[in-house]
């Protein structure tokens, strides 16, 4: 019966999802809604993937944002510079991405806790020398404008009002069924274990360093992916996507979300995104309001908004009693 | 792989483990100076010694966990492993425990359990489950399966760790004070695992403080005392030595009392 009901719950949810996934593009039409929409999407791709090197594996994986922007720079140099077909630079970010994302964790994981943080952020600063030294190909601080609209077996995106919307859509649903399939397999509990007791995780024979540069790899595929949609879309690769700002944004997802979870930063994201945007008026205050309410989520909510969703005590109740409570015997013993 | 194992012991046939002249120094303390011993296959070999007198640091240099020997050798299966990642020494049969009780807190009994037999015996499917529940059956611990690890008491965290140890069906089982925190009935129970799991073919190295189990399921006791081998031979032997207890049970007068007995 309990069973019952968690899997109509479920079903039920993946109904809702499709339903507002469905619905929304045709709702938010207006370019700035749409504009908000996108991003905030494609902001959940990113944060959500982080989450499972961050959240999941404990990694301070400080290279995450850079697999985005590279994949953007890989999209729009590509495309405008070589002239490689609109569809087969996706493929060439995703290598792209995953090669560096494999080399610079290989590297970085040779170190310990901030030093992994230090030498991941670095890839950052290197991307960022990169496009100031070649501005030939980079275009430089101004970065690329003009790359071309995404075109896949003849159709152009852009041609379409609600493509791009449901583009995004779709690399995040992909993306989340991905990252939570990884996060409950054996892998992912690999992960959870290195993270928890390294220790005792190898002594178990979890070899280290290859599982934490295999996640790294993985949740970098969907974020290069997010990062070239997000050049075809907004037709640009700026240098921007390497600012420290955008990094502790998306960080502040992560952290606000629920580390740990994959939903929980999706949730943050959209609520994040949209809400720096709807505080527009404000100007620069709206980024201290958006400040407070990240450290007051932290201080009274250390789990993120995710955690909400168990502390209803109707799903807290049901939870308890699919997981049989310390057995009396256990606790007597 | 256990019955392989056992036709090829015969006499004189090469220890399972061989630990040759090891040492590892922090600074200028010599926590592990020059140790050696052999232990063949379905051996106890008991570990005694005061605290602070090298006897856990041996087995983090046995185990590469979380550091390498300065000096000497370490052999197993007759494979070089003092400089072998953790992981590798693990599969190649040889499980420990930790003296402070571990686990996964975060993830389920079960979980725990499943993870050694994933990476350590490379299982998966219905044979990963088998060895899962026949582990978890092993240790008492299959009531409590879908519970988060945390839930345990110590000596039911004590016996996941031993479960996920013993589901790759390991040669070799390296126990760092197992009975520590245990109350008097647990210690019987987990004396009678122990010869268990020396009965279906693991050789045991067994540290322990509480010394009525050392001496009682030990074939031999080796002593250490400032990061070195004081002595090794039967628990009768080494009980009576002066050394030993000058150095160690000398403070002990139940434990002499015990094992005078
Ligand atoms: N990682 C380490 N760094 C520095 N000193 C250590 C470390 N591990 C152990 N020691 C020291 O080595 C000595 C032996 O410790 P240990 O092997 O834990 O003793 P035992 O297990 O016999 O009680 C102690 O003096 C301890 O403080
Ligand atoms: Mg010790």
């Amino acid at each position: 019966m309990k069973k019952d009901w968690t899997r109509i719950g479920r079903i039920a949810s993946i109904v809702v999802v499709l339903a507002v996934a469905a619905v929304a593009p045709l709702v938010l039409t207006g370019g700035v809604a749409q504009n908000l929409a996108v991003l905030s999407i494609l902001y959940a791709v990113v944060a959500s993937n982080w989450d499972l090197t961050l959240g999941y594996a404990g990694i301070f994986n400080f290279a995450h944002v850079a697999f985005f922007g590279i994949g953007s720079y890989v999209a729009a140099i590509a495309t405008l510079q070589f002239g490689v077909p609109v569809w087969l630079d996706l493929i060439l970010a995703v290598v792209v991405v995953v090669a560096v994302g494999g080399l610079v964790s290989a590297l970085a994981l040779r170190l310990r806790g901030i030093y992994v943080a230090l030498v991941t952020f670095a890839l950052t600063q290197l991307c960022v020398a990169l496009i100031n030294s070649a501005k030939d190909i980079t275009g430089g601080p101004v970065g690329l404008i003009g790359v071309p609209d995404l075109e896949i077996r003849g159709f152009e995106l852009g041609s379409e009002p609600h493509a791009y919307f449901y583009a995004a859509e779709v690399l995040l649903i992909l993306s989340t069924i991905a990252m939570r399939w990884l996060a409950t397999s054996h892998f992912g509990l690999s992960l959870v274990a290195l993270r928890d007791y390294e220790a005792y995780a190898v002594a178990r024979g979890i070899p280290a360093r290859r599982q934490r540069v295999l996640a790294i790899m993985a949740s970098s595929i969907p974020t290069s992916l997010a990062g070239c949609l997000y050049a075809h879309y907004l037709i640009v690769a700026s240098p921007d996507v390497f600012s420290f700002s955008l990094t502790t944004l998306l960080l502040s997802m992560v952290l606000v979300g629920g580390a740990g979870t994959i939903y929980g930063p999706i949730v943050a994201a959209i609520v994040l995104t949209v809400g720096t945007e709807g505080l527009h008026q404000l100007g620069n205050i709206r980024y201290m309001i958006v400040a407070v309410l990240i450290v007051l989520t932290l201080r009274f909510l250390p789990g993120g908004l995710w955690s909400l969703w168990t502390l209803v005590p109707a799903i807290r109740r049901r939870r308890a009693t699919r997981v049989p409570s310390p057995l009396a015997e256990e606790a007597s013993s | 792989m256990s019955m392989q194992g056992s036709r090829m012991q015969t006499t004189g046939s090469p220890p399972l483990l061989e630990v040759a002249s090891v040492g590892k120094s922090f600074g200028a303390l010599a926590a592990v100076a020059d140790v050696s011993f052999a232990l063949r296959e379905r051996d106890i070999l008991g570990i005694a010694g005061p605290n602070g007198a090298g006897k856990t640091t041996l087995f983090n240099l046995i185990t590469g966990t979380p550091f390498f020997p300065d000096s000497g050798r370490v052999t197993f299966r007759g494979t070089r492993i003092d400089r072998m990642a953790p992981h590798r020494i693990f599969r190649l049969g040889l499980a420990r425990t930790f003296q402070k009780e571990a686990s996964f807190a975060n993830l389920t009994v079960e979980q725990n359990v499943s993870l050694g037999a994933t990476y350590g015996a490379g299982l998966s499917g219905r044979a990963r489950e088998r060895a899962v529940d026949a582990a978890l059956e092993r240790l008492d611990l299959s009531a409590m399966r879908r519970q988060p690890a945390s839930s345990l008491t110590v000596y039911g965290t004590k016996r996941l760790m031993l479960a996920s140890a013993i589901v790759v069906g390991p040669k070799l089982l390296m126990l760092d004070e197992p009975a520590s925190g245990l109350t008097a009935s647990e210690v019987a129970d987990l004396q009678s695992l122990i010869l268990g799991f020396r009965d279906d073919g693991m050789a045991i190295l067994l540290i322990e403080h509480i010394l009525p189990l050392l001496f009682g399921i030990s074939e031999r006791v080796m002593v250490m005392d400032f990061g070195r081998k004081l002595i090794e031979g039967p628990p009768s032997e080494v009980a009576r030595d002066q050394r030993v207890i000058d150095a160690y049970l000398g403070g002990q007068s139940e434990a002499a009392h015990a094992l005078a007995g």
